[in-house]
């Protein structure tokens, strides 16, 4: 190993430095790519963004039901947490009476009612990990089996990227959906999967490795340099003899592959980023505005990427309201809604639209009781999905009613979700590529519900 | 689950020789080892488990002292305390501005503390019972520094002692809203904030599941992990952790931190307090009708009391200190010591403490390929800054930004599951072979790229011999080897000695000595920047053996 790295030094002194450069050029981001290319490429372009609200959306004050009796029941449960009738923003669900106005948004989400309105966002009423559908009495009975540790942060965090929970399994759905179409992204520059928010069990697989980068993208290595007349340029190449050692522990090993992998996509990333073209969206200046500016960047540049199937993972914290809920809501709902309709908007501007479906996950909905100034860890919630390809202006699955003691509530206010994560998952892998016969691949518990595709998307 | 088994199978797959092995099970406590010197380079595996960073004045001490003496030596040294530092100084304009000032005290203390093992097991306690300035607590550094200065007043003291601080102390009573946590008012639909009750159980003591002595899950007669409690459980701890404010406080709705109020202990509001009947873990029930304070005291007995509290605490300390995977035996061994001590005391975390570190598992004579760990990203610094004497003009250590270039830093966690999970395993052979590696958690692409950039501007830019620093820039003095830098082998050697306990791989040295052989003599800087930077760079550096 030594006496390679020495003579590749060597070959670059003596044979012409414009010659090496070109056979390293050709290698950074294949080695990373993880594509086989045995199947036919897709041809066309998509990508899923999972907007992660971590900690917990108390996600019944996002989507609030407006029509009186409703209201007044939801208002009942909330107390002091509950947001005045004449604050929400109305929204008229086209499969509803026109004029009905029988739902209303949290009055920090004024953005997400306009793409509401306009068709490009609907939501996922009272959806939840699920590993069958589930009755208050077959809970109670354990009569049906449960994904395993409900209201727990990590373990539900878990469930609703992995759908098999982190016990029984380590890899998440986005992850096995990159490992399934392997065959069909044989020349792509980066990894199908990557991730704005650090290494997340959604995108974890078998085969496959998520790519993570920063908030604005890559960082670049300040002490190497790819012009072979600079001693950073030797830098380089013996920062890369030592990676690419054989180490006799596993730990070591592990280590040395992430930083191979950093090499390996450093340049290509940050490229891909800084040539992308100029956008005028104006994004929040949040760290989730950030990320996804970021994203719609590489989006914008993905012939240059050779692109045509990525799944990226974004996430903004602070969810978890135990206190002072009614101070940080509006900051955090508004935080998402503003950043996932910039994101919007400028998916549009790169006439994208119907290739970019953007979509909500959380830890779990909250407590419909308060414990004073805020909520504890429920169930069931309302999830959000933004793109051209939605077919939005509608509410998907059965928004309950929202009573304490009522029929899906196992206490407290913790509801029973009505819809699974399994089927708003299925339905995006769907139209994300996946044949119907790989979509237990994806969704492993899809066979116990009956509709294995709840009809958002086109 | 980790046993003998998983390192023979990872060996064979992996073509590493093979060797021993045969009798299979766990790890056998070995004969006692021969008498022989302990080496340098095991007195640097010892002491990255037991220190900020192995040094070769401490090696030297090891080596003379012998483990044992050296850990009785340490155990027995008062606390390095971070409160006083801030009590100190001029309140600033924005209270938050001390939070440079406590991660400084936390560097000094860390990079100087005669009290290195108490320091170190502190920062354990603190990535499994965290708090954290992300969030409330950036407006309560004293709050924070007193949180600290607990941990390590306790690191050598009784668990049960140690939870009960951490329970009212102010900072957790913020952090996991069971500050202001009044009983159930049931016109307003109003229950107890169930924060608190769910993490000490979950995160801080006992688990989510069953386990063994050694660590393993428990199953039921259907092969299931059985749960350690259920959301009633949570309830009724939820209730028991009613009626506590800051201390001295006129109000119980709406109480203030103040300066004094948020470094002492919380106090009971008997009136905000609920008094029913309250059913536990095990189906131990608190009698209705008692005080607050009686009510927490029974509680946590019953918590304390739990058979998981060993196993889980052994893991969690074992996976911070020596090894990511420890064996079933270890874990067992570690894990009778909390049960009992020798003299009849559960939970005695001096006990812990020197089981672990003299356990065979942990000693560096014993050592096997699936044993240690990845270094926690900070140790990598603080061992760095240790062995090249890092300090600044002003004499200080502000560097409150080591959560974002290192993902960690001193109670700087982005949440209560610390910086990354006990379990975490990532793609690749460590997950094939159902080890885990937490540290890997946050060796992303981009954090590591961030750290390994830090590291150059930190070799060729923060040094001694750089003459435009700023007062607050912490920099390395490597005078020493610029003296010698002409001599590329005695060079390697020099830097290797000091970092890697004189353990470096030939790859590294040839790599090492490839560059420097491409910077002239004379430039002596470059050429000891060049040198210590591939090393803190490197996977074996990385590497807590």
């Amino acid at each position: 190993m030594i006496m390679k790295k020495i003579n590749r030094r060597d070959f670059i002194r003596t044979t012409g430095a414009a010659a090496a450069a070109a056979t390293f050029a050709s290698t950074p981001g294949l080695a990373y790519s993880q594509g086989i290319g045995t199947s036919a490429p897709f041809g066309d372009y998509r990508a899923l963004v999972c907007v992660f609200m971590f900690g917990g959306n108390d996600s019944f004050n996002m989507l609030v039901p407006n029509t009186t009796a409703e209201y007044n029941t939801y208002a009942a449960s909330r107390q002091n947490l509950a947001i005045a009738q004449q604050d929400l923003l109305p929204i008229n669900p086209t499969s509803l009476p026109a004029g009905s106005n029988p739902f209303g948004l949290h009055p920090s989400m004024a953005t997400t009612q306009t793409l509401f309105e306009s068709g490009n966002a609907a939501f996922v009423a009272n959806v939840g990990p699920l590993v069958e559908p589930t009755t208050k009495d077959e809970y109670f009975n354990k009569s049906v089996l449960l994904p395993p540790q409900l209201f727990s942060h990590n373990d539900q965090q878990a469930q609703w990227q992995s759908l098999k929970g982190a016990s029984t399994s380590k890899t998440g759905w986005a992850g096995r959906i990159a490992d399934l179409i392997r065959t069909n992204v044989a020349d792509q520059q980066m990894a199908t999967n990557a991730s704005l928010f650090g290494t997340n069990l959604f995108q974890s697989a078998d085969q496959t490795i998520a790519y993570v980068m920063g908030n604005t993208g890559p960082l670049q290595f300040t002490g190497f340099s790819d012009d072979p007349g600079s001693i950073l340029f030797d830098q380089k190449l013996a920062f890369e003899g030592i990676v690419d050692a054989q180490y006799n522990s596993v730990y070591e090993r592990a280590f040395a592959e992430i930083q191979r992998r950093a090499i390996d996509a450093a340049d290509t990333v940050s490229a891909a980023i800084t040539s992308a073209p100029t956008l005028n969206t104006i994004f929040p200046t949040s760290q989730l505005g950030r990320q996804l500016e970021t994203v719609a960047k590489l989006i914008g540049n993905k012939d240059q990427l050779q692109m045509e199937r990525q799944i990226f993972f974004v996430a903004t914290g602070g969810f978890d309201s135990h206190d002072d809920q009614n101070i940080n809501q509006p900051g955090l709902l508004g935080g998402i809604s503003d950043a996932m309709a910039a994101f919007y908007d400028a998916t549009v501007e790169l006439g994208m639209a119907d290739s970019v479906t953007a979509f909500t996950q959380s830890d779990f909905g909250r407590t419909l009781t308060s414990n004073g100034d805020g909520t504890d860890h429920a169930w069931g919630g309302n999830q959000l999905v933004v793109g051209g390809a939605v077919e939005g202006r509608d509410i998907y699955g059965t928004y309950p009613v929202l009573e304490i003691g009522g029929d899906i509530d196992t206490g407290g206010g913790r509801m029973i979700p009505s819809t699974s994560a399994d089927q708003l998952a299925a339905t995006l892998a769907k139209w994300f590529g996946i044949p119907d016969a790989d979509l237990d691949v994806v969704a492993p518990n899809i066979d116990n519900f009956v509709q294995r595709d709840l009809g958002f998307m086109v | 689950m980790k046993t003998r088994l998983i390192s023979i199978v990872v060996s064979l797959l992996l073509g590493v020789a093979g060797c021993g092995g045969g009798s299979g099970g766990n790890k056998q406590p070995p004969p006692p080892p021969p008498p022989a010197p302990i080496t340098k380079a095991e007195a640097f595996q010892f002491l990255n488990q037991a220190t900020f960073g192995a040094t070769e004045t401490e090696a030297d001490q090891v080596i003379a002292m012998r483990y044992e003496a050296w850990i009785d030596d340490q155990l027995a040294k008062p606390a390095s305390l971070q409160l006083p530092h801030i009590q100190s100084l001029p309140l600033p304009p924005f209270i938050g501005q001390l939070q440079a000032d406590r991660v400084d005290i936390w560097f000094r203390n860390a990079l100087h503390g005669d009290d290195q093992l108490r320091q170190r097991v502190a920062f354990a306690l603190s990535e499994i019972l965290v708090v954290s300035q992300l969030g409330a607590l950036n407006n309560q550094p004293y709050s924070l520094a007193s949180y600290y200065d607990m941990l390590a007043r306790n690191a050598f003291g009784n668990y049960r002692d140690l939870i009960e601080e951490v329970t009212l102390h102010p900072s957790m009573g913020v952090y996991l809203s069971m500050l202001g946590n009044e009983k159930p008012d049931a016109v307003n639909n109003i229950r107890p904030d169930e924060n608190y009750a769910r993490e000490l159980m979950q995160l801080f003591s006992i688990g989510l599941v069953e386990l063994n002595l050694d660590g393993t899950v428990k199953t039921d007669t259907q092969g299931q992990p059985i749960p350690t409690y259920d959301q009633s459980v949570i309830e009724a701890f939820a209730h028991v952790y009613t009626g506590w404010t800051y201390a001295g406080s006129p109000v119980f709705r709406g109480a203030r931190a103040t300066l004094t109020n948020q470094v002492i202990p919380m106090q009971l509001w008997q009136s905000f307090h609920d008094t029913g009947p309250k059913t536990l873990l095990n189906g131990f029930t608190i009698p209705a009708g008692q005080m607050g304070e009686q009510d927490l005291a029974d509680a946590l007995d019953n918590v304390f009391n739990h058979p998981n509290v060993g196993p889980f605490l052994a893991i969690r300390l074992i996976q911070r200190l020596v090894t990511s995977n420890p064996s079933p035996g270890y874990v067992s061994r570690v894990a009778s010591v909390f049960n009992n001590n020798g003299q009849g005391v559960r939970g005695d975390l001096r006990a812990v403490v020197r089981a672990i570190l003299l356990d065979p598992e942990a000693q560096p004579a014993m050592r096997m390929d699936l044993d240690g760990k990845i270094k926690e990203p900070l140790l990598r610094l603080t061992q760095l800054w240790r062995a090249y004497d890092a300090t600044s003009i002003s004499g200080r250590y502000p560097f409150n930004f080591a959560y974002i270039i290192f993902g960690q830093g001193p109670l700087q966690s982005p949440s209560v599951f610390n910086f990354y999970s006990p379990f975490f395993a990532p793609t690749g052979e460590i997950r094939d072979n159902s080890l885990v590696a937490p540290e890997l958690e946050i060796a992303t692409e981009y954090l590591n790229t961030y750290i390994t950039n830090f590291m150059f501007g930190q070799t060729f830019g923060l040094n001694s011999t750089n003459e435009n620093l700023n007062p607050d820039d912490v920099y390395i003095n490597f005078e020493a080897e610029m003296a010698i830098a002409a001599d590329i082998d005695l060079l390697i050697d020099t830097v290797a000695g000091k970092l890697l306990g004189g353990q470096i791989s030939d790859t590294l040295r040839n790599e090492i000595a490839g560059m420097l052989a491409l910077v002239p003599e004379t430039d002596t800087a470059t050429r000891v920047a060049e040198t210590i930077y591939f090393v803190v760079t490197s996977p074996e550096y990385a590497y807590q053996r």
